[in-house]
């Protein structure tokens, strides 16, 4: 080291610096807490979304003129246009994010995840997407079905349905209201990424699909379940 | 059978399956770096309190990311660091660095006389003026280097470049820094 080196090094010695503080039990105290989700901004950006769905659904050439009706639930919102946007096909566990083991996907996620009662360990793998929303296989009456769960307030499922082609119905899951979709060939899932705001993915949705709230958590069955089907397998979810 | 300490990386490893007792002996042993890091960065106790903290917090929650093999401290300092930085932009200012008051001698060490000791001390008081005088770049560096006893990688950590940046940015503020001291050294 050179003189000038040596004086820098001796300089840091000689500062006044605060004592450090004991920082384990705040950060344990937070972490033990679980990962509170920004609800005050994500409640802002919840009064946007709508609005962003709005435009998204514009975006799509065909769909400027044919925006036909709003179905709003939890953190969901669901639009009738007459013309789908190009979609593409979803194989398997692809476009559901990285798969993840349970501890780690609710690390990530901020929340517990709501789950069926399963016989043995449950879910090896949860799929998260950008920290928002979380997703698992199960099976139900020998069908594979997907459960994704996201906060009601700060990420959104956008579904755009042909015109007459989808049922929209009202249903009940344990007292609270929800959304029970049927047929219909495809739609777009917007989501929102914590880090990188909105994104957009259009896939093809070849089941039919359940949406109700639980709690602060918006969640989604898609399968090819009957409706009492989905129904009873939601019922089973704490 | 004797108990011994766990090896950070098993330490990690434990806190990515979710142990946070293997976290807090982390935190444990890293607090005093993280706050002294924050603390050089923004100027302010509370500041670095804060920043450290939410580090730590970050830090645990992004594990996943945490490549495996790497070594731990530099991508710790690296988020903690972000915070400071985070924090001195949003309030626009850093407060200025101070020397402690001086020591009183212990019966027995060896004393300089009252002469040397302030000029010895007017001396550091110049050279920290002219570190804080620094662009906040050359300044950064000149701090994580050598006020904290940081290696050239955990200073390229900590302040997001790559480590040959460290080294151009040091060469240059040592440079500045002799000429603005030139005769003392």
């Amino acid at each position: 080291m050179t003189p000038l080196e040596l004086r820098l090094q001796a300089l840091g010695h000689e500062l006044e610096v605060p004592p450090a503080p004991d920082l384990t039990a705040g950060v344990l105290q937070r972490l033990e807490g679980g990962r509170p989700f920004p609800w005050r901004r994500a409640a802002v950006l919840a009064l946007a979304l709508v609005a962003i769905a709005v435009a998204t659904a514009f975006a799509v050439p065909q769909a400027r003129t044919a925006i036909l009706r709003f179905f709003h639930i939890g953190g969901a919102t669901v639009i009738r246009v007459d013309t789908l946007p190009p979609a593409v096909e979803r194989k398997d566990a692809g476009g559901l994010g990285t798969p993840l083991s349970r501890a780690e996907a609710e690390r990530q996620l901020g929340f517990r995840l709501a789950l069926p009662r399963f016989t043995g360990d449950g879910p090896r793998r949860v799929y998260v997407i950008a920290d928002s929303v979380g997703t698992v296989v199960v099976r139900w009456h020998g069908r594979r079905v997907l459960l994704s769960e996201f906060p009601s307030f700060g990420a959104t499922s956008l579904k755009k349905l042909a015109v007459n082609a989808t049922i929209v119905d009202p249903v009940e899951v344990n007292g609270r209201a929800g959304l029970w979709l049927q047929g219909g060939p495809s739609h777009t899932l917007t989501y929102f990424d914590r880090q990188f705001g909105f994104r957009e993915t259009t896939v093809v949705i070849r089941g039919n699909v359940l949406l109700w709230v639980r709690g602060l958590l918006t969640l989604r069955l898609e399968g090819k379940l009957t409706r009492r089907q989905a129904i009873a397998l939601a019922q089973t979810i704490r | 059978m004797v108990d011994r300490p766990l090896e950070e990386t098993e330490l990690v490893e434990r806190a990515r399956r979710g142990d946070l007792r293997a976290w807090e002996t982390i935190v444990r042993t890293h607090q005093g770096i993280a706050f002294r890091t924050a603390y050089v960065l923004t100027g302010s106790a509370a500041d670095a309190e804060e920043a450290a903290q939410d580090g730590f917090v970050k830090a645990y929650r992004a594990l996943g990311r945490f490549r495996r093999g790497a070594s731990f401290r530099p991508w710790l300092l690296r988020i903690v660091a972000n915070e400071a930085h985070n924090r001195r932009r949003s309030a626009a200012r850093r407060e200025r660095l101070s020397l402690r008051a001086a020591a009183e001698a212990r019966p027995g060490d060896a004393v300089p006389s009252p002469e040397a000791a302030l000029l010895a001390r007017e001396n550091q008081e110049r050279l920290l003026a002219a570190v804080e005088r620094l662009s906040d770049d050359h300044r950064d560096a000149i701090a994580c280097r050598f006020f904290l006893d940081l290696t050239e990688d955990e200073t390229a950590a900590a302040l997001r470049v790559r480590r040959g940046t460290v080294k151009s940015r040091l060469s240059r503020a040592l440079e500045r820094l002799r000429e603005e001291l030139e005769g003392e050294l």
